[in-house]
């Protein structure tokens, strides 16, 4: 069957062909005319512009220089119909020889023109919504991913860095959270790629999410980002797009452009802004004694009878485990690139090198990319073209997060007293947890991987404003993760070695063909139209072979191939999707745009009974500053109403064949191979759906310095794919229907002023905001999860997804030192029936204040991010403020503000490992153990935050100076990230997510590197 | 004429892509099958009963036995993870990862021999002979009895899932059955399986005659019905296929598979069970959240208690730690589901119970003498009840035994102070109380 599609595409191109053939016929007369064909903008001769005499056929095309000749019967004055691609078409009379024609470029005539899907509009004309971000705003900053550089910069997407590990997994989200286990990640489409967010990496880090897949794209080649909000922008991705859609659009070179060269360069210094502090020896050793007399009391002994574990606390030495973990961590990037264009192609070369050590050690992270943007104008009617982006990552991968023999955990949890190293000088190791310094000088574990995002592409003109295009995209990730845990490290050290060697690799192939018509008609251009219909074919296959071995002769030998013992697994899985999609835009006198997108998708995921599913939408836009009334007030240089309804679809993030009933193999014993259920079949299951309702308003004064954009959203999510906990004794845990419904609403602010605008100095300001509001609203029953089982995340009906469950303390009895807990069901005892919802980690708000400043060659820039309403669950307070409970587990200085005697007031209660009745409110059991098991609503904090995120100094010396020595642009600056942060956290750095991996367990700081503070200084040259 | 033409082969053309668009969407995974043809021949026949024997492992590897261990005085919290801290503290949780895990992965065996009790009968294939099909059949009868005594030991009566789940509407309305009802459906299973199920000389890693009438014994036990666990654990006893093997750590000592064992699951380097990474201390490349007692430690390492049953432990200090799961660079420790020593206990309690003093002190006297520990000083019913009591505690101190020992005979008020009965038995999992209408919480949780 796949033939066939083979034999469409021929079919195509025969069309493609035929009709290019027929276009080239050129007939001769009499009579002379010279003339020259010139760019408006940069007086370059256009090459192959193709030059008709109006009312006849009479056509001829420029030679290289740009020069045309006429011999012709027709007498002077006539008009010249000048076109040429990517150019406006000018009509011209001429009367006498020669005659110089200059051509206006359309995308340098257009003001303000935004990428939307499939297609280029004027954004006056838009009624989506539709954020507009330039790639400068990305450019030169110490991070790897332009997603994570977004944060604060726009309204209407919520980005959170999980962990300060460069290159490490980042949480971001286009107005909230629209599915529970479907993925929320919006669609990422580079130059018409559609690029795959699934993180390769295997390696398990700690319930961490090991990196940042669009990292793999340089900031540097990005010239510009859309990000589409709301249905009537996304509906046309139909099913890819119910959680946005981020369109990036890399440099491309200009025609008849001399090339320019740009070096950039810049090193970066990051250190930790806050360490952790643990307990010392003789802290550690007074909290246990007083545990231990606390509890016998508890148990009813005679407290003297006590055999103290340390007899003398002020004797016990403290051994600094913390400042072996940090150090100050170097970046540096290196990029070249160059640019430009002849008569009939234009070209994007770059090369960039990244290379950023983490605040913690071992990991680090280096990026090598490539790529080249070439465009060539075969003829006047057919333009071919290709971007491609080679990029090779390495990682050195440290667990860390949810680990107990990760970098972190190592360091922070052993109690302080116990030396680092055994008298023998060997490595120490206590409890559950590793020796740090053995994992810092012995971790091996290196991700490497190979992305390559290309496409190409053919564009058809059969008419000014009718083409068709065609394109081809591949993107391709090959990940390489190759471990070895030596006998130096505690997971090596039974198995005499343990190496692992994985290959994860990645396809996704798309092809789309679509035929676009855009028209101006009528008196005075009145009507404009731009129409398209198109279809794709996207396939995703996932392919992973992987090889373990345990058992090495020595440390030195790292090959699985000579392990003692080997295993080897290999897995596959397919999806497909068939698309057509179709949409219509009309204005009216650039006054009311009317337009509307259908979408129909198949999906190889679903059932035969749902396969398809239908997303239309639709939108209006009224630009009232080009009404009399408005334009008479003289006040409003632009004002503009809009308003859109739609419906998208979601279908990531579920698997290939999640809608059938399986038996999987692998189920073996005694080496015979063995098969079990695993999955219920759903015949039934179809397209997750959002129907999202958008108004808007634009508005600009005083000629345009002052602009202010404004949208209030409902996305309503229905239909949901959910895994739907199903009761145990089916033998499943789950199963994944359509069931449920969750609603996101909320307002956005953005507003742009240019303060001050002067020759010698220039200020401007951005500020935006943005409040989302989300609510499940329907669900089969509380989903709770996270944290290692301890379930402290929940999804419950009419909460907002995210919430965090635990036991709420109401006080600490100032008589007893026992915890007290809101009994919430009244029945005077705790149980599980009183765990309650005490917060949620999604932010009311977020937002961002962006101020720069140019004063003659100097340009300074701050950048302040905020949130607020988000809570944190501190888990490194949940395991060392744990009252003696815990054996092998040291104490935070947190600790130190327990319950002592009667009358103190405090949050922390009274130190016990007693057990019996836990169900009793306020009985020492409930403390730390019991029932409520540290559960409590203590360790949950506010995780709201205001950051200087970046401070920019530059210079720019004058052009004057620069071009003597043949140099077009030298800047050179210095810039601060992360220098200040306003928070009431307790922990290291309130932006974290140490469960990242699970997109409903956020919010957890858990053994987690922090956001390091850095210090730049980069330089960029142009020649 | 032109245009009619084009047309026709746009039509044309939608028709041949819409065709072939649904076979283009059709995937299907390479490394699973689909439900309906899950059980067709005399193959897929044999990987369920596998597959069945691997659910078994996926709950008797850690889970199951950890349940009946740190839950008790024999094994102590040592390590960070809270869920072990809950067990050893018997204030467990709803949602206590071990406890759900447990319970769970016995629902899951149970499905899966469901599947085959349901299915393989409907095979028609010439290479599954009908001695091969009881084989499989009574392998599955036993499975599921073994998994239905263990979640009532646990839990109480439970909900009785006697059919494949083939989607959601046969779980409807099925409430929890007594205890009674219960232990009745394992017993009825276990006769099947007796009768199905056949006897050779060597096999002990899969279900056979003895095997069954050993979980019998236990039943019968476990229900005070005296007589017939006494008979059922004779009729393995007697069997000479079983021995109990000396000294003690030989059944614990790779390659295993002794004459000691009446049951137990194998695994292999490449189907694992690192059990023994929470024994371990971390300098040996464990995790060391399971240690034994200092009380535990003291009885074994007296020769007039433990005997050479010290081998269980190694390490001084306070870093002693149990090495009954031992292969650490291998990791393919069994798990010890029934031995021979347990049929000579019950047969020595049932005995006892039934005042049969002299031949209940001869099977506790030769687990004692295996042991090199000199015989039993009881001589009264109850005192020798508490020194069958004790020499469980030591002979099966890192099995699945002790807890569920003391709860059958109501001794854990008294031996481990938990006065409040309702906590003998473990905790429903939170998320099915929350998604089964049909499930009622145990009480006072």
């Amino acid at each position: 069957m796949k033939n066939l599609y083979r034999k469409g595409f021929y079919l195509l191109l025969c069309v493609f062909w035929a009709v290019l053939s027929y276009a080239q016929v050129t007939p001769t007369i009499q009579s002379r005319l010279n003339g020259t064909v010139l760019d408006a903008a940069t007086g370059q001769p256009l090459p192959g512009a193709v030059v008709k005499i109006k009312g006849t056929t009479h056509t001829v095309s420029t030679g290289p220089d740009g020069r045309f000749t006429f011999v012709t019967g027709q007498k002077f004055p006539y008009t010249l119909i000048v076109s040429y691609i990517g150019y406006d078409q000018k009509e011209q009379v001429v009367d006498g020889t020669p005659v110089t024609i200059r051509l206006q470029e359309v995308q340098s005539q257009l003001t303000d023109v935004v990428v939307t899907g499939y297609s280029t509009q004027e954004r006056k004309y838009i009624a989506g919504s539709i954020s507009s971000v330039s790639g400068s705003v990305v450019q030169n900053q110490p991070s790897g991913g332009f997603n994570q550089l977004l944060q604060g910069k726009t309204t209407g997407v919520q980005v959170t860095s999980n962990s300060g590990v460069p290159g490490g997994g980042i949480t971001f989200r286009v107005r909230g959270n629209n599915s529970i286990n479907a993925s929320v990640d919006p669609l990422y489409i580079i130059d018409g790629v559609f690029v795959s967010n699934a993180d390769p990496i295997s390696a398990g880090l700690g319930n961490q999410q090991a990196s940042n897949p669009i990292a793999d794209l340089n900031p540097s080649d990005i010239e510009d980002i859309q990000i589409l909000k709301d249905a009537n922008a996304t509906a046309i991705y139909g099913s890819l797009g119910a959680n946005g859609v981020i369109i990036v659009t890399t440099k491309r070179g200009k025609r008849n452009t001399k090339a320019n060269i740009n070096l950039n360069t810049f090193q970066g210094w990051s250190t930790a802004v806050k360490k952790f502090e643990v307990a010392s020896g003789p802290e550690v050793a007074l909290l246990t004694n007083e545990s231990r007399i606390n509890t016998a009391i508890d148990n009813g002994q005679d407290p003297s009878t006590v055999v103290l574990p340390f007899p003398n606390p002020q004797s016990l030495p403290t051994y600094d485990r913390i400042s072996g973990l940090f150090r100050t961590a170097k970046s540096s990037n290196y990029e070249v690139s160059t640019q430009g264009g002849t008569d009939k192609s234009t070209y994007y070369v770059s090369l960039g090198y990244l290379g950023q050590e983490s605040i913690v050690k071992p990991s680090d992270y280096k990026r090598y990319s490539a790529r080249l943007n070439y465009d060539n104008y075969l003829s006047d009617k057919l333009k071919v073209g290709t971007s491609i982006n080679f990029t090779r990552s390495e990682r050195n991968l440290s667990g860390s997060d949810n680990n107990p023999t990760g970098v972190i955990n190592s360091a922070l949890f052993p109690r302080s007293h116990l030396p680092i190293y055994n008298t023998d000088g060997t490595y120490a190791r206590y409890g559950s947890f590793d020796n740090h310094i053995a994992l810092i000088e012995n971790l091996d574990s290196k991700a490497v991987g190979w992305r390559t995002i290309g496409n190409i592409f053919g564009e058809y003109t059969f008419l000014p404003g009718l083409k068709i295009r065609s394109s081809w995209s591949i993107d391709n990730t090959s990940e390489y993760d190759n471990s070895y845990s030596s006998t130096l490290i505690s997971a090596g050290i039974a198995v005499n070695g343990s190496a692992s060697s994985i290959e994860n690799k990645n396809l996704v192939l798309t092809n789309e063909q679509v035929l676009s018509f855009v028209k101006s008609f009528g008196e005075g251009k009145k009507h404009n139209i731009n129409a398209l219909v198109g279809n794709t074919l996207n396939t995703v296959l996932n392919e992973s072979t992987s090889a373990s071995g345990t058992g090495f002769a020595a440390n030195s030998l790292r090959s699985v191939s000579v392990a003692a013992t080997r295993s080897g697994s290999a897995s596959r899985s397919e999806s497909k999707l068939v698309s057509f999609f179709s949409k219509a835009s009309y204005t009216y006198n650039g006054k009311y745009t009317i337009d509307g997108s259908i979408r129909a998708d198949a999906s190889s995921k679903f059932g035969t009974n749902n396969r398809w599913g239908y997303f239309p939408s639709g939108g209006v836009a009224w630009r009232l500053s080009q009404e009399e009334f408005i334009k008479n007030l003289n006040f409003f240089d632009e004002l503009k109403v809009r308003a859109s309804l739609g419906l998208s679809g979601n279908q990531n993030g579920i698997g290939a064949y999640a809608a059938q009933g399986l038996w999987s193999s692998g189920a073996n014993y005694l080496e015979q191979p063995g098969i079990a259920p695993t999955q219920l079949a759903n015949p039934d299951l179809t397209w997750e759906t959002t129907r999202q309702f958008n108004v808007g308003a634009e508005l600009g004064i005083f000629k345009n310095r002052l602009s202010i954009v404004a949208d209030y959203y409902n996305k309503y999510t229905y239909d949901l794919l959910l895994n739907v906990p199903v009761p145990y004794r089916s033998g499943f845990a789950s199963y994944l229907q359509n069931y449920g419904a969750v609603r996101n609403k909320g307002v956005e602010l953005g507003i742009n002023s240019t303060n001050i605008e002067t020759d010698a100095f220039q200020w401007t300001t951005n500020f935006n905001i943005s409040f989302n509001n989300n609510k499940i609203e329907k669900l089969a029953s509380d989903i709770s999860l996270g944290a290692s089982g301890r379930n402290i995340s929940i999804l419950r009906q009419g909460y907002s997804s995210n919430s965090f469950q635990l036991y709420k303390q109401l006080y600490v009895d100032p008589q007893t030192g026992n915890a007290v807990y809101e009994d919430v069901n009244g029945d005077g005892l705790i149980t599980s029936a009183d765990r309650q919802i005490v917060g949620n980690a999604l932010p009311k708000y977020t937002g961002g204040l962006t101020n720069n400043f140019n004063f003659k060659g100097f340009d300074l820039s701050f950048f302040f991010y905020f949130q607020q309403g988000n809570k944190i669950m501190n888990m490194n307070d949940f395991f060392m403020v744990h009252g003696g409970t815990q054996a092998n587990i040291g104490f935070l200085p947190r600790q130190l503000e327990r319950w002592q005697k009667p009358g103190d007031i405090t949050d922390i209660p009274r130190l016990t490992t007693y057990s019996a009745n836990p169900t009793q409110n306020g009985g020492a059991a409930n403390n730390y153990g019991g029932n409520v098991a540290s559960l409590s609503s203590r360790y949950l904090e506010d995780g709201s935050f205001i950051r200087l995120k970046t401070l920019t100094f530059g210079y720019t010396l004058p052009k004057d100076v620069l071009s003597r020595i043949g140099i077009s642009k030298f800047r050179i600056y210095a810039q601060g990230t992360n220098l200040l942060t306003f928070t009431n956290y307790g922990g290291l750095d309130p932006e974290v997510s140490s469960q990242s991996n699970n997109q409903n367990t956020v919010g957890y700081d858990w053994a987690t590197v922090p956001q390091p503070r850095t210090f730049q200084i980069g330089a960029s040259v142009t020649f | 004429m032109k245009t009619s033409y084009s047309i026709k082969a746009i039509l044309l053309a939608i028709v041949l892509l819409s065709s072939s668009c649904k076979k283009y969407l059709e995937e299907a995974p390479n490394n699973a099958l689909p439900t309906e043809t899950s059980i067709t021949d005399a193959s897929t026949a044999r990987a369920a009963i596998i597959g069945t024997y691997d659910r078994l492992q996926g709950y008797y590897a850690s889970s199951y036995p950890t349940l009946g261990t740190i839950t008790t005085d024999n094994v102590i919290f040592n390590g960070t993870l809270s869920e072990y801290l809950q067990l050893d503290q018997n204030a467990i949780p709803t949602d206590n990862v071990i406890t759900v895990s447990a319970y769970q992965g016995i629902y899951r065996t149970i499905n899966s021999a469901n599947s085959v009790i349901t299915y393989v009968p409907l095979v028609n294939d010439p290479l599954l002979t009908v001695a091969e099909k009881n084989k499989i059949l009574g392998e599955a009868y036993f499975i599921r009895a073994l998994s239905y005594f263990d979640l009532a030991r646990g839990w109480g009566g439970v909900q009785l899932q006697l059919k494949p789940t083939t989607d959601l509407s046969v779980l409807k309305g099925i409430k929890r059955s007594t205890l009674e009802q219960t232990y009745d459906q394992v017993l009825a299973d276990l006769i099947q399986a007796e009768q199905l199920l056949p006897e050779d000389a060597t096999t002990r890693n899969r279900a056979q005659k003895s095997t069954a009438r050993a979980l019998r014994a236990r039943l019968h036990l476990y229900r005070k019905q005296w007589a017939d666990a006494e008979s059922y654990a004779s009729q393995v006893i007697n069997n000479t296929k079983y021995s109990l093997v000396k000294p003690y750590k030989s059944f614990f000592t790779a390659p295993f598979q002794t004459a000691e064992s009446v049951l137990e699951l194998a695994y292999s380097v490449n189907d694992r069970n690192s059990y023994w990474n929470l024994w371990y201390p971390s300098s040996s490349g464990g995790q060391f959240t399971l240690k034994p007692s200092d009380g535990l430690v003291a009885k074994l390492n007296n020769p007039a208690v433990g005997g050479t049953r010290n081998t269980l432990i190694a390490g001084s200090g306070t870093t002693v730690y149990g090495v009954l799961y031992n292969t650490t660079s291998t990791s393919t420790d069994p798990s010890y589901l029934i031995r021979i020593a347990e049929l000579y206990l019950i047969r020595a309690e049932a005995r006892a119970q039934q005042n049969k003093l002299t031949e209940a002190a001869a099977d506790l006297n030769a687990i004692r003498a295996r042991a090199d520990v000199p015989a039993t000083t009881a001589t009264t019913q109850s005192a020798l009840i508490q020194a069958i009591e004790d020499e469980n505690a030591i002979e099966f101190a890192f099995e699945a035994h002790r807890w569920f020992d003391l709860v059958r005979t109501e001794r854990a008020g008294a031996v481990l102070g938990i006065t409040n009965k309702n906590f003998w038995l473990f905790p429903i999992p939170y998320s099915d109380v929350q998604s089964d209408p049909d499930v009622t919480q145990n009480p006072g949780y």
